[in-house]
């Protein structure tokens, strides 16, 4: 059984990386298959606070929206590129995370909620009125896309050429996202099986014996409000050079929403469930989006079926789909030499 | 006397209620302590407030862990578990959705130091500290008797297995005072035997151990001294005969009366 | 030009109130942000609309898109969160928000997503009339009305939570449900109740900004009952006193604010108070302090 379903992880992979070459591809689907690596990023990020700490973060779109237009704006005022933009970003989406989360953690669940909510309004308003900065409702067009450049190479290797590879239509942005989220991805699962992951968990679980047992629970909860922060912002740093165009109504609360829905809908605090969750709600989207029209009903219609559905799955499935919680520390080799070490004892 | 942790005078009021009012006691390094008295008189009031989870309204907390004594009234709970006093919860407050290892593991929080990078790149003091974790747990679990459960999740273990991992979690912290609150409550006398073997175990660990309990048979027999607090006040303070026969102590249980019945 | 300011901030204020006492009255009774309110202040102009088309009068319809939410947020209670009361709290908190969006957007398929004006025959002509003119400050017949229903509503809503029978259930209810249903007080009732009254005098809301601002648009709940929601932050949630005395507070900073500091920013009043109340005084201004459960 074992063997089967390994096999059918590694044709699953083949098949997900030969797709883009394949003369079936369709413009369409690689697109979508794109939005969903992006909100695959963003859900691992915001699963981070309810999932591992119990906190409900109600503004995570900010942050998608500061790395966003921290990528944006570099690019055009600065033709920065995309490899020095991104850890820029990250750290732009971090910083405003330890600012924001320092004064606010401390405070109770719904508290931090309305925190967290107010402030990504607030920076949907920064970004529509300092148009001197963000060229306000009008967006910021002509991002130039991701572009590789290894003329430096070539100059060491005494060729005269511009060897500059720049991003045209979806498939290289494929390949990039695919390698973005297995970073997200990996990241995700090391943080979860290490002192810092378990000493989350004992926040999320309970958080008087957290501290009991050593854990400085305002510390612990900054580094996840950052860590957070810092990878929406990475998504919105990709977004950005993949899109070309960014506007502030692009960052409204229903992205927030729309984030959190797919984590609980995955499984609160389960990595695999945030990346299903975006499977199925990006999806989903489409499907309606496509179906709606033809059963008479306007395209815009398929918000009220996103309402209606997360109301029929939060009032039948609240725990979403899978529920297991920290299960990468099971497969780690530690363990599995605990595992074995503990049978030999049974039967010695 | 070599005293590990002294009292002093400590009050507390929760607005108009004094749970605990200018209670004084000592306690000598490598003794079992008693903290008994009736519902209600203060005694995990006592213990929040020396494990930090209070702050006392008045007075001081002196312990003397490995330094000289320092007064460490209001300190928060993390930071007292790392100056070496660990507790156990009345109602068991164990990790419940995750494993008994990774109960134990957390334990191991505050004498470890990865930080995230060490997480995200796996160095090689990361991994090597990530051993050591567990070396360091499984001791624990074992010292309790909980090794072969291990990798069972928390939720599943018995009553009595469940108390043995919260102090084998509060063990994993290296304490120098462990503060046992009702340990026993819910336990047959099997189970409470061989909770006396591990308290005696624990203290052969060089842990000095405060013990709240209402089997008394259990308290007279282990503790070299007794603390008797009754609505918050201290009552008596000596030996387990000595405050067998107080007649306060006696009033306080039994009511008025019992002393002379 | 100040005191005009004072003047719209004050019925800018009261409308506010309205919406906030029904967030923060069910936030009271069972500790939930109800999203959704802010689509019952919605609803309230459309309902209204829809029967003024019908041919009611003003009052009569009035009456009865206030029976209508009234209704609704029943609704919304059994249907929704009632099944959710045990469940973990980020549920109820989804439910709501989807709640939310669900009937914005019901509201645009049956009303279209265009602002509609409010039906000006429906009002009496001398509403659009100066009332009162002193010292460069004019008050309209409208705006007296505003005030009267709002101010009257407010006491009458006073008196049933101080007064009556249900209403000392609900503050039971606010402080200890386990307790008040031992002293057998139906809970689902009360909380039913409870989104009743929240819920009528948020469609009151509703009905008299479209009538002041002349419009009404499905997504206008959105960013009034955010407002309304930091008021009751403001004034303490859980404190109905709090949101009224909240409400006027934050209609007043707002106008002010927009007139004299930034006027593109006249939003982010209301979200800038929020963050700093809850950072600095989370209990506001009439709210019992928080206390630490340890």
């Amino acid at each position: 059984m074992r063997g089967t379903v390994t096999t059918l992880k590694y044709l699953l992979a083949a098949a997900a990386l030969a797709y883009p070459l394949m003369p079936f591809r369709d413009v369409y689907v690689l697109h979508v298959l794109v939005l969903i690596m992006v909100y695959m990023v963003l859900a691992m990020g915001l699963n981070i606070l309810p999932g591992f700490c119990g906190l409900l973060d109600l503004g995570f779109v900010g942050f998608y929206g500061i790395g966003a237009y921290t990528a944006g704006l570099l690019t055009i005022h600065y033709n920065m590129s995309f490899w020095l933009i991104v850890p820029l970003a990250v750290l732009n989406g971090a910083l405003f995370g330890v600012l924001l989360g320092s004064p606010t953690l401390r405070l109770v669940g719904d508290y931090f909620a309305i925190v967290t909510f107010g402030f990504s309004e607030l920076v949907v308003l920064f970004l529509t009125n300092e148009i001197w900065l963000t060229r306000g409702p009008l967006g910021v067009p002509g991002i130039a896309p991701v572009s590789i450049d290894v003329t430096w190479l070539a100059s060491l290797l005494g060729i005269s050429e511009r060897w500059r590879y720049a991003f045209r239509g979806e498939a290289p942005y494929y390949y990039l996202g695919m390698a973005m989220v297995l970073l997200v991805y990996v990241v995700m699962r090391r943080l979860e099986d290490s002192r810092l992951g378990r000493a989350w968990l004992a926040i999320r679980e309970d958080p008087m014996a957290a501290a009991s047992s050593g854990i400085d629970l305002f510390a612990y909860k900054v580094i996840a409000f950052a860590v957070s922060t810092g990878i929406g912002a990475l998504a919105g740093a990709f977004f950005a050079r993949w899109t070309l165009f960014i506007s502030p109504d692009m960052f409204k609360f229903w992205e927030s929403f729309l984030v959190l829905c797919m984590v609980v809908l995955g499984g609160l605090g389960n990595i695999n469930g945030a990346l299903v969750g975006a499977i199925i709600l990006i999806a989903l989207g489409e499907v309606l989006r496509v179906a709606l029209p033809k059963l008479g009903l306007p395209a815009e219609t398929r918000f009220l079926a996103y309402g209606l559905i997360m109301v029929l799955i939060m009032r039948f499935r609240p725990g979403g789909i899978f529920t297991q919680v920290a299960e990468s520390t099971m497969q780690s080799g530690l363990i599995k030499e605990l595992r074995a070490k503990l049978a030999a004892r049974r039967t010695a | 006397m070599d005293a590990i942790l002294a009292v002093d005078g400590v009050s507390k009021r929760f607005g108009g209620l004094m749970a605990l009012s200018d209670v004084s006691f000592t306690v000598e390094r490598g003794t079992i302590l008693g903290l008994i008295g009736p519902n209600g008189a203060g005694k995990t009031t006592m213990f929040n407030c020396v494990a930090g989870i209070y702050k006392p309204t008045d007075g001081r907390i002196l312990f003397s862990g490995k330094e000289r004594g320092q007064d460490v009234a209001g300190s928060k709970p993390e930071r007292m578990t790392a100056l070496g006093v660990a507790r156990t919860f009345q109602n068991i407050r164990l990790f419940s959705s995750l494993t008994v290892l990774d109960n134990v593991r957390i334990g191991r929080h505050c004498r470890t130091s990865s930080n995230f990078f060490g997480a995200v790149l796996r160095t090689r003091s990361q991994r090597a500290e990530e051993r050591r974790i567990i070396d360091a747990a499984m001791e624990c679990l074992d010292f309790v008797g909980l090794g072969d459960l291990a990798l069972s999740a928390a939720s599943s273990l018995s009553y009595g297995d469940q108390r043995r991992l919260e102090i084998a979690r509060a063990l994993a912290t290296e304490p120098r005072l462990l503060l046992l609150d009702e340990p026993a409550a819910g336990m047959n006398p099997k189970e409470t035997e061989a909770l006396v073997d591990l308290i005696h175990a624990i203290l052969e660990r060089d842990v000095t151990v405060v013990l709240i309990e209402h089997d008394m048979k259990l308290v007279m027999r282990i503790c070299a001294r007794l603390v008797v607090l009754d609505h918050g006040v201290k009552i008596a303070d000596g030996s387990p005969r000595e405050v067998r026969a107080n007649p306060d102590v006696i009033e306080a249980y039994l009511g008025k009366g019992a002393a002379h019945a | 030009m100040l005191e005009q300011q004072l003047v719209n901030g004050f019925t800018l204020g009261l409308i506010y109130a309205l919406i906030a006492v029904g967030y923060t009255m069910v936030y009271g009774v069972i500790e939930l942000i109800n999203f959704a309110h802010g689509e019952i202040y919605m609803l309230g102009a459309f309902l209204t609309l829809s029967f003024i088309s019908l041919g009611l009068p003003l009052p009569l319809a009035v009456l009865a898109a206030m029976l209508a939410t009234a209704a609704i947020g029943v609704l919304l209670d059994v249907i929704a969160y009632r099944p959710l009361r045990e469940a973990p709290r980020l549920a109820a908190l989804i439910t709501a928000i989807g709640m939310s969006i669900f009937l914005q957007n019901l509201a645009m398929i049956i009303w279209g997503s265009r602002p509609l004006p409010f039906p000006k025959q429906a009002l009496p002509a001398f509403f659009a009339e100066s009332a009162l003119t002193f010292a460069d400050v004019s008050i309209s017949w409208m705006q007296v009305a505003i005030y009267v229903v709002a101010i009257v509503l407010m006491i009458g809503l006073n008196l049933v939570i101080t007064r009556t029978r249900v209403g000392t259930a609900m503050r039971a209810l606010a402080q200890n449900q386990t307790a008040a249903a031992l002293m057998g007080i139906n809970v689902n009732r009360v909380i039913s109740f409870t989104f009743a009254l929240g819920s009528g005098m948020g469609a009151v809301a509703g009905i008299m900004v479209s009538m002041y601002y002349n419009t009404m648009y499905p997504t206008m709940g959105y960013l009034a009952g955010v407002k309304a929601f930091a008021a009751a932050v403001l004034g303490g949630i859980g404190s109905v006193p709090g949101a009224m005395l909240g409400g006027v507070v934050l209609g007043i900073a707002e106008t002010l604010g927009a007139g004299y500091i930034s006027s593109p920013y006249r939003d982010g009043v209301a979200y800038a108070v929020m963050i700093l109340v809850i950072i600095f005084r989370p209990s506001g201004l009439l709210g019992r302090a928080v206390v630490d459960k340890a």
